[in-house]
Formats: C-alpha cells, sequence, structure tokens
C-alpha cells in the first residue's frame, strides 16, 4: 500500500447554497429500495463531500410538503443521491423518470475535514450511508490517498454501490445475516483493523455510528460522523435538526454539520433532555 | 400600484411578512435573497434568558403539514439586540420582535429591553406557543391573562403591539377583544394548532415533546376562516397567518379581512417563498389596478 501524503490538504472552499430546479437526468436502480437520482446541472453544483442538499419533486404540491435532506453521492455539473424507499417522498422519487424537475437547495452544510498529514482515512458505512462515503473516497483518491474501506449491512441487498467502493478503495464487507462479506456488522471487525495511524469517517445508522464512536474514542482515533436527523429547512431556521452534544447544548446539523467530530455527540439513546430552565446553555444558532 | 399597508400607525412597504420561527432571525437568507424587500420580519421567540429548547425528535412531517415542538430555542434578547439587530438595521429590514415568557415580569422585563433599541417595528406576543409548560397557550386561551399581560407591556413599551392568538383560545373574538381593550394595535392569527403523530411500527411517539404544533397547508382553511371572523368583530388590523405558501393564499387571508399576512413554513420547503408571495401580489394588483390595502376584506 502505498504511503498516505505528509503534506497537508487544504480545506476545500464552500460554495454558498442555491435554490434550483434540475432535470432528472437518470435513476438508476440497486433493488426495489435503493435509487441513484442523478441530475443535470450545467452550471455546476459546487458540492463537497460530505455536504447536502434539501431535495423536493417540482410537482408533488402540498404533499408531501418538506424537501428531503440528501447527502451528495457526487457534485460537478452531475449531482447525484443515494435514497433508500422510507416513505412517501423517496417512493416519489424512486419512480422518478428523466426529465422530471427537481428542487435542490445546496450545497449545504460542512463537509467531511480531509485527513490530518500522515494519517490513512478509513471510512465506515452502514446501508445508504454509503452516500457520502463513496464521494469522499473518490475526493481522497485523487489526492493521493489509499482509503480502507469497512461497509455492512442487513444483507447483501442493503449494500448498495459495495461494488463501486471496492474498485478504489481496499473494502471489507460485512451482513448481518451472512449473505455477503463476514457474518456480522462493521462494528465486529473495526476494533481489529483501527490501527494509531488511521483516521476514521463515518454515516450510517445512529446506533452504528454510536458503536463507531466509542470503538474510536477508546483507541484515541480522530472519528468524524455523517449526523442524519430529520430537517425541514436544512440551512439553520427551522431548529428540527438539533443533536444533543456531550457540553450539554444541542448542535445544529444542517449548519454545524452534518460532519462533525464525533467525541461532540452524545450518542446516548434519549439524550437531549437538558434541564430546560431559562438559564440552561444557549443553543448557537 | 401601491403595496403600502398601514397597521395601526406603523407603515410596512408591502403586506408580506414572515412568521416567527419560520425565518431564524433573518440572517440565515444572505445567500437567496435581499430580505428588506418584504414588509418586515418577525423574530424567533425572544425570551428574557437563551433557551436551548427541546430534545429531539422536534419536527415530524404530516399530510400537508409539519408538526414541531422545537421548545422556543432562541438566543435570547439581550444576544438578539447585540448580535443580530444592529445588522438587521443596517440592511432595513422591518423587524417585529416576537416575545415569549413564562409570567408577567418577564414578558415586562423583555418590552424595556427591546425598548432601549431602535430598528424595531413592533413587538408581537406570543401568547399561543403549543410547547411549552409555562406561559404560551395557557395565557393564550384565558382573556382575562391576555388582557394582564398585554397591558402590561402596553405600559412597558412605546412600540406598535401585536398579540399572537392561539387557534385554542375557546372564544378567539372574546380573547382578541379583550387584548384590543387592553392596548393592543393589531392581532395576528393564527398560531399553530396542538397534534401529534406515532410510528405504527416502533408504536413511539413522532415526538420528544408527545404533541406539536400543526402548521403548513393543512391549518389554511382554519386560520382563514378564524381571520374572517376575527376581521369583523375587532377594530384593530388582523394579520393573517396559516398555511400561506402561494400568493394566491396571502390574497384569500386579504380578502378575508386580514392587513397583513405573514409566510411561515412554505420558507422551509423555499427560501424564497415570502419573497415570491410579495412580488406575486404585487403582480394581482397591478393586473387590476388595485392597491394591497383595497383587497382587505373584499371577499364577497
Amino acid at each position: 500500500m502505498s504511503e498516505p501524503p505528509v503534506a497537508a490538504v487544504n480545506p476545500p472552499e464552500i460554495q454558498k447554497p442555491k435554490f434550483v430546479s434540475l432535470p432528472l437526468a437518470g435513476r438508476e436502480s440497486f433493488g426495489a429500495s435503493y435509487h441513484v437520482l442523478t441530475f443535470d446541472h450545467p452550471e455546476g453544483s459546487g458540492a463537497l463531500p460530505g455536504q447536502f442538499a434539501m431535495v423536493r419533486g417540482a410537482e408533488w404540491g402540498e404533499s408531501p410538503l418538506l424537501p428531503r435532506p440528501m447527502s451528495y453521492l457526487s457534485g460537478g455539473d452531475s449531482p447525484s443521491i443515494l435514497i433508500k424507499v422510507l416513505g412517501e417522498g423517496t417512493a416519489r422519487m424512486a419512480r422518478a423518470e428523466p426529465g422530471e424537475r427537481y428542487f435542490l437547495l445546496g450545497p449545504l452544510g460542512r463537509p467531511w475535514r480531509p485527513p490530518t498529514p500522515g494519517r490513512r482515512p478509513l471510512l465506515v458505512g452502514g446501508g445508504v450511508g454509503i452516500a457520502p462515503l463513496l464521494f469522499f473516497c473518490r475526493w481522497l483518491v485523487e489526492r493521493g490517498f489509499s482509503p480502507l474501506s469497512l461497509y455492512g449491512g442487513r444483507s447483501e441487498h442493503d449494500l448498495p454501490l459495495s461494488r463501486e467502493l471496492s474498485k478504489i478503495s481496499d473494502l471489507q464487507v460485512t451482513t448481518e445475516d451472512g449473505s455477503g462479506g463476514a457474518r456480522g456488522r462493521v462494528t465486529d471487525v473495526l476494533e481489529k483493523l483501527l490501527q494509531p495511524d488511521m483516521e476514521v469517517y463515518t454515516c450510517g445508522p445512529h446506533r452504528m455510528m454510536a458503536l463507531v464512536a466509542d470503538i474510536c474514542d477508546r483507541h484515541d482515533i480522530v472519528c468524524e460522523a455523517s449526523l442524519e436527523t430529520p430537517m425541514a429547512c436544512g440551512y439553520g431556521v427551522c431548529l428540527g435538526c438539533a443533536v444533543p452534544t456531550t457540553e450539554g447544548r444541542f448542535l445544529y446539523a444542517c449548519v454545524e454539520g452534518p460532519c462533525v467530530d464525533a467525541r461532540r455527540v452524545d450518542w446516548r439513546p434519549g439524550a437531549g433532555a437538558f434541564d430546560r430552565a431559562e438559564d440552561a446553555a444557549c443553543p448557537s444558532a | 400600484m401601491s403595496q403600502r399597508v398601514k397597521i395601526g400607525a406603523l407603515e410596512l412597504k408591502n403586506p408580506v411578512l414572515t412568521a416567527s420561527g419560520c425565518f431564524g432571525y433573518g440572517l440565515e437568507y444572505d445567500d437567496f435573497f435581499d430580505v428588506a424587500e418584504l414588509g418586515a420580519i418577525c423574530t424567533k421567540g425572544l425570551s428574557l434568558l437563551p433557551r436551548p429548547g427541546s430534545p429531539p425528535e422536534r419536527i415530524c412531517e404530516t399530510a400537508a403539514g409539519m408538526l414541531n415542538a422545537i421548545g422556543l430555542a432562541n438566543v435570547g434578547v439581550e444576544a438578539f439586540c447585540r448580535e443580530k439587530l444592529p445588522t438587521l438595521r443596517r440592511r432595513g429590514i422591518g423587524v417585529v420582535a416576537n416575545i415569549f415568557a413564562s409570567n408577567v415580569e418577564d414578558f415586562v422585563a423583555i418590552a424595556c429591553r427591546l425598548e432601549q433599541e431602535s430598528g424595531i417595528s413592533a413587538v408581537e406576543l406570543n401568547v399561543s406557543c403549543p410547547n411549552v409548560k409555562a406561559g404560551g397557550i395557557e395565557f393564550g386561551r384565558d382573556p382575562e391573562l391576555c388582557a394582564r399581560v398585554t397591558s402590561a407591556v402596553r405600559g412597558a413599551t412605546s412600540l406598535p403591539l401585536w398579540v399572537k392568538m392561539s387557534p385554542e383560545a375557546g372564544d378567539l373574538v372574546q380573547v382578541a377583544r379583550a387584548c384590543q381593550d387592553a392596548g393592543a394595535d393589531a392581532i395576528t392569527a393564527i398560531n399553530t394548532i396542538r397534534g401529534m403523530a406515532i410510528d405504527p411500527q416502533s408504536r413511539k411517539l413522532r415526538l420528544a415533546n408527545s404533541t406539536g404544533g400543526l402548521s403548513g397547508p393543512a391549518l389554511k382553511p382554519i386560520a382563514l376562516r378564524m381571520v374572517w371572523e376575527l376581521a369583523s368583530s375587532i377594530d384593530i388590523p388582523v394579520i393573517g397567518i396559516g398555511g400561506i405558501a402561494t400568493a394566491g393564499d396571502a390574497i384569500e387571508f386579504l380578502l378575508a379581512g386580514a392587513t397583513a399576512v405573514q409566510v411561515g413554513t412554505a420558507n422551509f420547503s423555499d427560501p424564497c417563498a415570502a419573497l415570491k408571495v410579495a412580488r406575486g401580489i404585487r403582480a394581482y394588483c397591478e393586473a387590476r389596478g388595485l392597491s394591497a390595502s383595497a383587497l382587505v376584506g373584499q371577499a364577497k
């Protein structure tokens, strides 16, 4: 394996978000549940790995009402997203045909932080959480890094894009039912894989990321997590995306994340029931 | 055709405002449009001291609407005056300070703090938040309590004073009249209606606060009816709010008797929604040779 770059990689410049109507260029399906939607954006999306867009069908009318926060799977003039069908909005996206118009508000949020010089990036993804990691993996490879990756799902059907990831990184796969890769979860493998010179980037279900964050913390390894929460606006106004922090306050995933230092997050279920007296901590938004 | 409207002594450049809690402090829109083009903004509800807000989950989408239980997370009136207001003032943005407290004394203290500042167009009393234990809707349901808060704040500020109504006030007209008699300059109607949602798979309530305020298009017919009833029953202006997403929606509220309107949840799906509403009303007026104020109460 080649050595990681030792020179610092400057954090890329963040572009201002724009609210645009874009035609769907294509939809690629990975089974019934997972679909990649690619849009045509000639002026360029300006998206960086880890950033997200608020996405809504131009013809949705009054229901579903809200746009969906979606991590970019790619940027440039062909921005794409990976969706998993969970509700009405994603079900409509899964049926979308080329030419259909979508509103995209983006790029939004903080992208992944570039690795520290001399460190090896290890990407740990679960299911649909692969989107911002695959985008980041491409970005890293272009800059001379040789990322390792660990990708898990319930079954082999929950590993869309694992082939793409395997082409550009040293990939290990896990499935809970053993239908692909090692039987078990990514967190079963992570502990054995971790080396002191690594930095971890993770995106997936909350429980998975909580375990990844804990393992990294115990090994004193820097871990960045891409947070997923319900969001109505995506730009710091609705205050719906509050995530409890270890400092006893909330961070807002849309503007302070989605990519954050995992040590800032209070991962415990039900966290955030702070003292609601008026003299409690102040939100930053 | 003139888009200017008068709400008591206060004149706005057009009848479109943004609703409290749906537009932050107005400074979050720099990337999208010049907010000074709007009639005014209503700030996120300001309390005497900063508030962290409720634990997640705080929001949940419903049919043609959404529930929220943010818990009035805000920076507090002092930080607002020091960190947000100077920029708003410099940019010529009309600012309505929405304020919230759990007792009359704190309402007065917030109003007194705002009184020291220039660049505030009006104070809007939030006596109708459905998501806090003390104050909020407790005040808004009771004409006497509402009048007491209104009267106390009236005595503390020379700024135009608006009271934001809860749709859950038993007799909305009675509560509005009590506020009018206590010195309110306008009534904002309506705040959200309490609702809830449950995940049938996990059987869990969707919101950590159990219930939340319903907003969005689902609310519009109810809000429109309430504005229409209020406008024909009280002497002070009514500011219409509830599910307004388009110029057509806003014009309905003006025709029902609202002097101005507030755009709320629509800002979430399109940050330029309020601007589009303002421009749409102007186009409607120009096509008919009417001023915006000539539409008020003209429903047949």
